[in-house]
């Protein structure tokens, strides 16, 4: 029995981890050669001249990069806003009783249930009217926060202790000094998580891309990737090298601080379990 | 005295709570209530996206419209096969997969990661690989010829209306699976070892020590995982857009996401795609209402 389970569960990650091995390797392909049947995992030879066709673009106009640092940008600049708007919020939930504190929570999370698709248009045509789209702004502005983040705070403040705030109020230290030199710098590990959990979503961000960026120089990874497949003659080595490049990062940043992740996972199976 | 000064102390707390919360609560009252509220209101209205005339007033036309049109009942077909088609494989297999690594006292973190690993990836990442999978000449044709033994029989797996199906339903068990088998093993995690413990010396073996201790104990993860990747399905959108533009079929997989972005989008439809997203938000707030009152009704899980 118990070999049994090993052999499951061995096969299991196989299974799928293979599609992102595929992904690797078949990047470093010569086109005809992915579609070969049987599928050589081992590549003959390093063929980089995907990578270098990705960059390029199918048009020579070399806009991935520009693509790349937008994606940069928007998922760094959201999750800044989230942490400090998250923890704000979290704070004043959780450490400030005051009338009407659980109908605001209750409120916030209600948010949650909204469909982003539910909302789309109306927040494409506010846009609009602001005169903000094709812009970073326009990117960021529907995800300066959002409720789970705000949950996550506010379910780690609540157990902050007390009498540290208590003994700074002493000394004469102002509120918001009190916020940001003593709550922000001590709740790294929900900070690191929402954090990451929040650049990660936003690297991932398709719909609302979609439809605020216009020009080719404010479109995201995403869309640069769906622009590949979309090609009548897809170059599929090229579209996967597209795929790996936008993929290391996240990646990396998986493999890395994969405690994170797994943190931010369990942290929601707490709320109702 | 004294009671004056508390109450100072009180109404300083409450004015700061209150300044603290304020930035969010603008926030979502600009980009969460109002437009969900100007959904319903342009819903009610027939309006073109790039046009200037001003929208006309057809009240709940929309509406009926949609609920006669069988590309909307199509719509609502493709999102419920795919939603249960998913979360049920998803609910039985996050389990077991849990179950089986908690039951090894080694490589947890392993297998873990190596599960997790799909939902750390862009959906179009995802998209994008698997359509290559899927392609006549890819991986999947090659392992399903394997496995059932046949040479050389495409299965249409973006081309046939079932197959293309299964297609969706696949990217996103792949997708997920390790993110809710990550939530079971710490609904696992928290039952306390004495239990298992207690029913081993009343003579329970490990097959009806998981049926009649973990699985009960299990209810509030087991909804939990119910509610989330159901909720989570019903949003789909990525890989059904990526599918079709690269030629899938529309029709087997024009979940309702897909469906509200075409009208508004491709159809420049506004009024009718704000009265679709107004059905997906009731159908989505009717599910949480659903599970959750199916998470009462069972009773309390008592330890005791």
């Amino acid at each position: 029995m118990d070999v049994i389970i090993w052999a499951l569960l061995i096969a299991t990650a196989l299974l799928i981890l293979s599609p992102i091995v595929f992904m690797f390797t078949a990047s470093l392909m010569p086109a005809r050669d992915i579609v070969k049947m049987p599928y050589r995992w081992i590549p003959e030879e390093l063929y980089l001249d995907n990578y270098a066709q990705a960059i390029r673009g199918n048009d020579g106009s070399y806009i991935y990069p520009r693509n790349i640092l937008n994606s940069f940008i928007v998922a760094g600049l959201v999750s800044v806003t989230t942490v400090l708007l998250s923890a704000l919020t979290g704070y004043g939930l959780a450490k400030f009783p005051f009338k009407g504190r659980n109908l605001v929570f209750l409120l916030i999370m209600a948010t949650m249930m909204i469909p982003f698709e539910a909302i789309m248009i109306p927040l494409y045509l506010v846009a609009t009217s602001l005169n903000i789209q094709n812009t970073y702004i326009g990117l960021i502005l529907p995800f300066l926060t959002n409720a789970f983040g705000i949950f996550l705070m506010r379910q780690y403040l609540i157990t902050f202790p007390d009498e540290i705030l208590d003994a700074a109020r002493i000394d004469g230290s102002g509120e918001l000094s009190i916020f940001w030199r003593i709550i922000l710098p001590n709740s790294a590990p929900a900070v690191a998580t929402l954090a990451i959990l929040t650049f990660r979503s936003q690297w991932d961000n398709l719909l609302w891309p979609l439809l605020i960026s216009q020009s080719e120089e404010m479109k995201t990874i995403p869309l640069y990737i769906v622009k590949f497949a979309m090609e009548k003659h897809t170059n599929e080595g090229a579209m996967m090298a597209a795929a790996s490049i936008a993929s290391i990062p996240i990646l990396i940043l998986f493999i890395t601080l994969s405690k994170y992740f797994v943190s931010g996972a369990s942290l929601y199976s707490s709320r109702k379990g | 005295m004294r009671r004056i000064l508390k109450k100072g102390i009180e109404h300083k707390k409450a004015r700061w709570g209150w300044f603290f919360v304020l930035p969010s609560m603008a926030f979502f009252a600009v980009f969460s209530f109002y437009p969900i509220v100007n959904a319903l209101y342009t819903s009610l209205f027939r309006k073109r996206l790039l046009s200037l005339r001003p929208p006309t007033f057809i009240g709940l036309e929309n509406y009926e419209y949609l609920l006669k049109s069988p590309d909307f009942w199509n719509s609502i077909k493709a999102t419920f096969i795919f939603t249960l088609g998913t979360f049920i494989p998803i609910l039985v297999f996050s389990l077991l997969l849990a179950a089986f690594i908690m039951s090894r006292k080694r490589f947890q973190k392993f297998f873990q990661m190596a599960f997790y690993s799909p939902a750390v990836l862009s959906s179009v990442v995802a998209a994008a690989i698997w359509l290559l999978i899927l392609d006549p000449r890819g991986l999947a044709n090659m392992g399903a010829n394997f496995l059932l033994g046949t040479k050389g029989v495409d299965y249409k797996w973006l081309a046939s209306a079932n197959m293309v199906r299964f297609s969706t339903i696949l990217v996103y068990f792949w997708k997920y699976i390790g993110y809710f088998t990550i939530i079971y093993i710490t609904g696992l995690a928290s039952i306390p070892q004495s239990l298992h413990e207690a029913a081993k010396i009343d003579g329970a073996n490990g097959w009806k020590d998981f049926w009649h201790i973990t699985i009960p104990l299990l209810k509030p993860t087991t909804v939990l995982v119910s509610i989330m990747s159901m909720l989570q399905c019903l949003k789909t959108f990525s890989t059904q857009y990526l599918f079709t533009q690269s030629g899938a079929p529309l029709e087997p997989i024009n979940v309702i996401t897909l469906n509200i972005y075409n009208t508004a989008i491709r159809d420049h439809n506004i009024g009718r795609a704000s009265a679709m997203s107004i059905i997906l938000f009731i159908i989505m707030l009717f599910f949480t209402w659903l599970q959750f009152k199916a998470s009462r009704s069972g009773g309390e899980v008592d330890y005791m």
